[in-house]
């Protein structure tokens, strides 16, 4: 009798669970449903943008193809008449093939992306699109550095605010006003700063510090485009990150500190036994809508490097608008959705959010 | 008990629902009552309401909406040049609607009504190098009357606007690059304005010296736009064919650019880099380099005419210090100037092409023109009006730009239809390569035929001499 | 020894206050720049060096101008464009909080039969760059003929509801179900127990979740101008400050799209102000569920 009641229970209880999902479901099959769809299947045609009358063939794998073959070939040193290797008169190193002569050019060019050299050999890796190859490394270099830097940082000013002290209100308010600030309109603010002349507020500064000339290229120089961009992401999203931890912070019962307080439990004990445990799910979270942003990041790389390096979504955004490739487009948003639900499943696996604790 | 909460929800859900869509047909409401009191002729309301009370007769208003700029002005002059068209043909409502002002966006817009094939926008404004890579969407003008009239243009730009025989877009204002100077430092050190690359290097390398001798360590030689983007690409193929060097992709669909001249003279371009222009210059486009000119920091600015007007305003550094000339010329003896600009398109897919082409066409007239050069010192494209005594009292600078649009080079952008993009990115983004100092132009050029060949499945070829 | 400790006290109270200083500099100086930058004319913005305050490039002395926010006030787009923000944020907003709490509490409390599959999918709707599903999304639309508004507030689901559900989720989890049991015994149906005891427990969360969603909310720009693109009148802000041009073509007026998002960020600042209460009263209906 009790068993049954209970399985009436249960069922009850699925049918309401059905019901208050039904708007969501509704909602997204709504507005979702057709343009995802539309985006897989597109990713298998030869599809352009805007193309009027032009028919659109279905072409398989061929436009992941296109974007992500990648070989390695070994490039033969270049001899004398004595066989022996030549040496580069300007440069004072051993010369080799050129690359263009090596990579293969049927049934699709590989073109250079890198050289390495390894046990004296010389290899080169060739791409048939190494804008997207680098798009990638760039995207994911951006992704976990920034990620990372964004959940310490939001993590240490969630807890500072969490703490109480005079004028706790204004630095809550505070705290959000990069996230605050409209995206393309906070690029273009850092593009004033990171100017590669005194006109820009670091170069002036550094040159003050005697740092540089006051002619510093931080948008230009290779090594300092990342680090750049960056800065400027950990500045805009640190507040989203702190604010869910904030918000994680509150729900954490006093009482369990108070017990741990009574225990003689370090402040930094208390902290990695109750703050973190407790934290885990709000942080896993706000990994997993962080790194979704980030590995889609779109403005500030198209606002401050444009064509010079490209992100995943940058070069999405060139191959749809600028060259009207929709197929291509299609194709790399697939990719980015697939890395995107990589690292999803990996936070999840690990922080363990979806598991029922019941 | 449960249910009914539950039926609450589903009306809380509905509520909101409706409550925005009620908000949203309210905001719609007094939308068109505003449209009706702009259209302040008591005729328009007058056949407004004929139309809503017998349903649909043959005199209802044709609506052509144009979709265009809204810099400055240039919003109150189109609607300024429809309100003219509406009082010659009272049966026609043209709205202009503004698109964004940076090309890319407007772009987008333009690509997501095409691929819709909506016909809410009658008129495009189109870019100088969008008409080869869009004119399956566009109506042959020629069909429409644009024959007589294209004549009077410059030649380059119908040329440019021609895909396939059909007239796609008729020209409506015009850009070319220039060579902007500070007249008052020529005169200080003593120098000529430069005609030759090695001229214009000498002269920016001594003014520098100087000016930097003199305490201002900020002072530049020569500032242009070196970024990776569509504004290299018109620098670039300033140099090349200033050079000898050809237009990259000739008109007759021939691969070009891998020659001796073209090398020589972007090797030449990379090394400014450093040396008379700032190693910044490879991030920058337009407004980066003229904010460096026009805060008095750099002797001479490749620009387009916009800088003029700006440079002699009022809180300018350079207010009257400075001058326009031709771009310098290489091997050639002749200088070349990019040629920019918009064009009117008419949609295929509007309703009435014949009415919305003769919108296009009057917008284009030499009436339209002269309007916009004198309120709006917008260049004409039409030959004659540059020689008109009114247009160049309103501003005198328009009479000396008339030689740099009648010799200027356009890009290869209708003879690789529809792949324009792919090759001006693969050229800029080769050239870039050689000013980043990541490859020697040999080797560049040498890899960017290769790519060429590929978006394209053209051949190999010489340039030709202009 | 008493005095030592003391001394341990006031070093690590400043320590906490410079690194409060430090956070609040960190936070509000590009800010302070934009505030700086809307306060110059042009020649001001081209000075080499840079001045931390508005100075006239001949004497440097103090001189502010107001011309770029007089502009901006005067664009009738950009007012217009503050209202539709606001409609469309605070729509989008309380919808996807609506929606995503009833979602939220069945995928955390309830039991039922494919529940992580619900979840992910749900993820996944918000996995793809925009510009990707711009295209499928404008087609939709149209078949709907949807107004601009409405269009934006449901396209704008697309990433605010999947944020929602999984956040509130996370945090309906957590409560403890010795809360519902003991609701349930007192013969409270589960959606009673929802909506009178759960969500007001969550308070903190909604409120947090709710911000976030109206922030991203207002910033949206690529959706809004292609919805907005044949409805001017619908245009939001990010929409009208990209709209914001110079005198001539080409010219960007830097000085007013400094000027516009200093005024646009001061509404949010206030919002944040006014459920700071908010936010803190949860911190005491944290202390009951203990």
């Amino acid at each position: 009798m009790a068993k049954n009641n209970m399985s009436k229970l249960a069922k009850r209880e699925e049918k309401l669970a059905y019901r208050l999902l039904l708007p969501t479901v509704l909602i997204l099959v709504l507005i979702a449903l057709y343009p995802l769809g539309s985006v897989f299947y597109t990713s298998f045609t030869d599809k352009t943008f805007a193309g009027a009358d032009k028919e659109t063939q279905f072409i398989g794998l061929e436009n992941y193809k296109e974007l992500l073959s990648i070989t390695i070939k070994e490039l033969p040193p270049i001899l004398d008449e004595n066989g022996k290797q030549k040496i580069d008169p300007k440069t004072n190193e051993p010369m080799y093939e050129r690359a263009i002569r090596i990579l293969p050019r049927e049934p699709r060019r590989y073109k250079e992306l890198n050289q390495f050299t390894l046990f004296g050999k010389r290899y080169v890796i060739g791409a048939t699109d190494p804008n997207f190859i680098s798009a990638i490394w760039n995207t994911l270099v951006f992704t976990v550095i920034s990620v990372a830097l964004e959940t310490v940082l939001g993590l240490a000013i969630a807890l500072v605010v969490n703490s109480n002290f005079k004028g706790r209100g204004i630095m809550r308010t505070v705290m959000l006003v990069p996230w605050a600030v409209i995206t393309v309109v906070s690029a273009k603010m850092w593009e004033g700063m990171l100017q590669p002349n005194r006109i820009g507020f670091f170069n002036t500064v550094l040159d003050k510090l005697g740092i540089g000339n006051g002619q510093i290229a931080f948008l230009t120089t290779e090594g300092l485009q990342l680090p750049s961009i960056i800065a400027v992401d950990v500045w805009k999203t640190t507040p989203f990150m702190a604010l869910l931890i904030l918000a994680g912070l509150q729900l954490i019962p006093d009482t369990l500190y108070e017990a741990a307080e009574i225990d003689g439990a370090s402040k930094l004990r208390q902290f990695f036994t109750i703050t973190l445990p407790m934290l885990k799910p709000t942080i896993a979270v706000a990994l997993v809508f962080r790194t979704l942003d980030a590995l889609r990041v779109f403005d500030v790389f198209q606002v401050l490097l444009s064509s010079r390096k490209y992100s995943m979504a940058t070069y999405n955004y060139f191959q749809l608008i600028g060259n009207r490739n929709m197929g291509l487009a299609s194709a790399i948003g697939v990719i980015i959705f697939i890395f995107i639900s990589i690292f999803a499943v990996i936070y999840i696996r690990m922080l363990g959010v979806d598991t029922d604790e019941r | 008990m449960r249910k009914k909460s539950l039926i609450a929800l589903m009306l809380v859900f509905v509520l909101t629902f409706t409550l925005f869509t009620v908000g949203c047909s309210n905001n719609t409401g007094t939308e068109t009552t505003s449209n009706e009191t702009s259209n302040e002729t008591t005729e328009n309301t007058d056949t407004e309401k004929t139309e809503s009370n017998d349903n649909g007769k043959s005199e209802e208003k044709i609506v052509i909406t144009v979709a265009g700029g809204a810099v400055g002005n240039e919003l109150e002059l189109t609607k300024k040049a429809a309100q003219m068209y509406m009082e010659e043909h009272p049966n026609v409502e043209v709205k202009v609607l503004d698109t964004p002002d940076l090309a890319q966006d407007r772009l987008g817009l333009y690509l997501q009504f095409l691929e819709a094939k909506s016909p809410e926008v009658d008129v495009y404004q189109i870019d100088v190098i969008w008409p080869g890579d869009l004119a399956d969407h566009f109506v042959d003008l020629n069909k429409y009357g644009a024959k007589e009239v294209a004549d009077d243009h410059f030649e380059a730009l119908i040329q440019n606007n021609t895909v396939d025989g059909r007239l796609v877009a008729i020209p409506w204002f015009t850009d070319a690059g220039l060579l902007y100077y500070r007249a008052d430092l020529l005169e200080k050190y003593n120098l000529e304005v430069p005609k030759t690359w090695d001229e214009l290097e000498k002269a920016a390398k001594t003014i520098q010296e100087g000016e930097r001798k003199a305490g201002n360590e900020d002072f530049w030689g020569f500032v242009w736009q070196g970024d990776a983007y569509e504004g290299l690409t018109c620098d670039a193929l300033e140099w090349v064919a200033s050079n000898g060097g050809g237009t990259i992709i000739s008109p007759d669909k021939k691969i070009t650019i891998n020659n001796p001249n073209a090398v020589e003279i972007i090797d030449k371009a990379a090394s400014w880099v450093g040396t008379i222009s700032p190693e910044g210059v490879t991030g920058m486009a337009e407004e980066d380099a003229r904010n460096i000119w026009q805060a008095g920091n750099a002797a001479f600015m490749r620009n387009w005419p916009y800088a003029y007007k700006l440079g002699n305003s009022d809180d300018s550094a350079i207010k009257g210090k400075f001058d326009v000339a031709p771009l310098p010329a290489g091997k050639s003896g002749k200088g070349a100037a990019t040629l920019g600009g918009w064009q009117l398109a008419v949609s295929k897919y509007s309703k009435h092409p014949d009415v919305a082409a003769d919108v296009a066409l009057f917008f284009a007239s030499p009436e339209v023109q002269k309007m916009r050069a004198t309120e709006g010192s917008f260049n004409p494209t039409i030959k004659s009006l540059y020689k008109d005594e009114d247009i160049l009292e309103a501003s005198p600078f328009m009479g000396k730009l008339y030689d740099v649009f009648i010799n200027a080079v356009a890009r290869p952008s209708t003879a690789t239809a529809p792949n324009y993009n792919k090759v001006s990115t693969l050229f800029f983004k080769a050239v870039y390569s050689v000013l980043t100092g990541e490859k020697d132009a040999q080797t560049a050029l040498e890899e960017l035929e290769l790519d060429l060949q590929d978006v394209t499945g053209f051949e190999v070829g010489e340039p030709k001499a202009r | 020894m008493r005095g030592k400790k003391k001394t341990g006290y006031i070093i690590k109270k400043t320590a906490f206050y410079l690194l409060i200083c430090f956070i609040f500099v960190y936070m509000l100086f590009p800010f302070y720049w934009a505030v700086n930058s809307s306060l110059k004319s042009e020649a001001q913005l081209q000075m080499t060096p840079a001045t931390f305050v508005p100075r006239d490039p001949e004497t440097k002395a103090f001189s502010p101008t107001f011309k770029n926010y007089i502009s901006v006030f005067k664009d009738g787009q950009f007012i217009r464009g503050l209202v539709n923000s606001t409609i469309v944020a605070t729509s989008t907003t309380i919808l996807a909080l609506a929606v995503g709490s009833f979602a939220a509490f069945s995928l955390g409390k309830l039991r039922f039969r494919g529940k992580k599959p619900a979840l992910y999918v749900i993820l996944a709707m918000t996995m793809f760059p925009q510009v990707t599903v711009l295209a499928g999304l404008y087609a939709v639309i149209n078949k709907l003929g949807l107004s601009a508004r409405l269009s934006m507030i449901l396209s704008y689901m697309l990433f605010t509801l999947p944020f929602t559900t999984w956040v509130l989720t996370s945090f309906f989890k957590d409560l403890p179900v010795e809360i519902m049991e003991s609701a349930q015994v007192d013969g409270a149906t589960p959606f009673q127990t929802f909506r009178m005891i759960l969500l007001p427990l969550t308070a903190p969360a909604l409120v947090t979740t709710g911000l976030l969603s109206f922030i991203a909310a207002w910033n949206e720009y690529l959706f809004a101008l292609t919805f907005t693109s044949i409805e001017p009148t619908a245009r939001t802000v990010p929409v009208a400050i990209q709209y914001f041009t110079g005198v001539i073509a080409r010219q960007e007026p830097l000085g007013e799209i400094m000027a516009a998002s200093v005024i646009v960020t001061v509404p949010i600042v206030v919002l944040v102000l006014i459920f700071q209460k908010r936010i803190i009263a949860g911190l005491t209906a944290g202390a009951v569920k203990g």
